[in-house]
């Protein structure tokens, strides 16, 4: 994701030292993250049932590959394993829609637009 | 080669029902997007590596620091943590910090006032909590403040 941040005005504005880039978003730290996501998001609604995000009131369609619902599987199959929290597949892609779509930039954003314009003269 | 695709329901967040519609399909990417992660790490003892810290009060305080300041955070379970004291002949502290997350726009990390707020309540906490370092990740950069001086 491009930030294009100033760093040292950050580091001078908060009377900090620039230590060194990271990656945060990937591998087992972003499972970790997503997994701590759930635990504190998802609660056993009050009629019974299984635990939601309570803000979670919409439902739609959404169509996706076998692969991708395979990982989806596989990712919360793990979850469920060391006794975390029971999280569904669709579930877990709900969370990780609603993160990526939080995140998307401007910039990402126009250029999911761009080539259909491009397309369309 | 074929895609199959198949269709299944997700559950997703209320959208605010849109009362005007934007203009020539702009007007919705025009606001700054929360893209930049800011996340803090709030400590459970003090540099000594023994004595505890009252850290339900620093995630407060964070919390609190960061909804009036950005617009909101989110504080995770503890974690388990190692800092290696340089100062100290390298001495390994072990906590059991808790992690903030705050989404914010590149507009508002930037701003002065708001980066000011931000070092200082760092430095209250690193001072009054004893700490040797406080440590924050900005976008894809981990920040250190070492000097807790009260300005």
């Amino acid at each position: 994701m491009n930030t294009q941040l100033d760093m040292d005005k950050i580091a001078k504005g908060l009377g900090a030292e620039r230590r060194e880039k990271i990656t945060a978003s990937g591998g087992y730290f972003g499972a970790m993250q997503i997994l701590a996501d759930i635990q504190a998001r998802f609660r056993v609604p009050s009629g019974g049932g299984r635990p939601t995000d309570r803000g979670w009131t919409e439902r739609r369609l959404l169509p996706l590959a076998p692969r991708t619902l395979k990982r989806l599987e596989e990712i919360t199959a793990k979850i469920r394993e060391q006794g975390r929290v029971n999280v569904e597949p669709m579930q877990l892609a709900a969370l990780l829609l609603e993160k990526t779509t939080d995140q998307l930039s401007e910039d990402d954003a126009e250029k999911l637009i761009r080539p259909k314009r491009r397309a369309r003269r | 080669m074929h895609c199959y695709v198949r269709s299944v329901y997700i559950d997703r967040s209320v959208a605010k029902r849109r009362t005007k519609a934007p203009a020539k399909g702009r007007v919705v990417l025009t606001r700054g997007r929360k893209r930049v992660l800011v996340v803090p790490f709030v400590p459970s003892v003090e540099r000594d590596g023994t004595t505890s810290i009252d850290q339900e009060r620093w995630v407060d305080a964070t919390l609190e620091m960061f909804g009036r300041v950005f617009g909101g955070a989110t504080a995770y379970p503890k974690a388990k943590g190692i800092w290696r004291d340089d100062e100290k002949g390298g001495a390994l502290v072990r906590d059991e910090p808790v992690v903030v997350h705050c989404y914010t726009t590149p507009d508002d990390i930037q701003d002065d006032g708001n980066l000011a707020e931000l070092g200082a309540f760092c430095r209250t906490m690193g001072r009054e909590a004893r700490q040797g370092e406080i440590g924050l990740v900005i976008g894809d950069e981990y920040f250190a403040i070492h000097d807790f001086g009260e300005e």
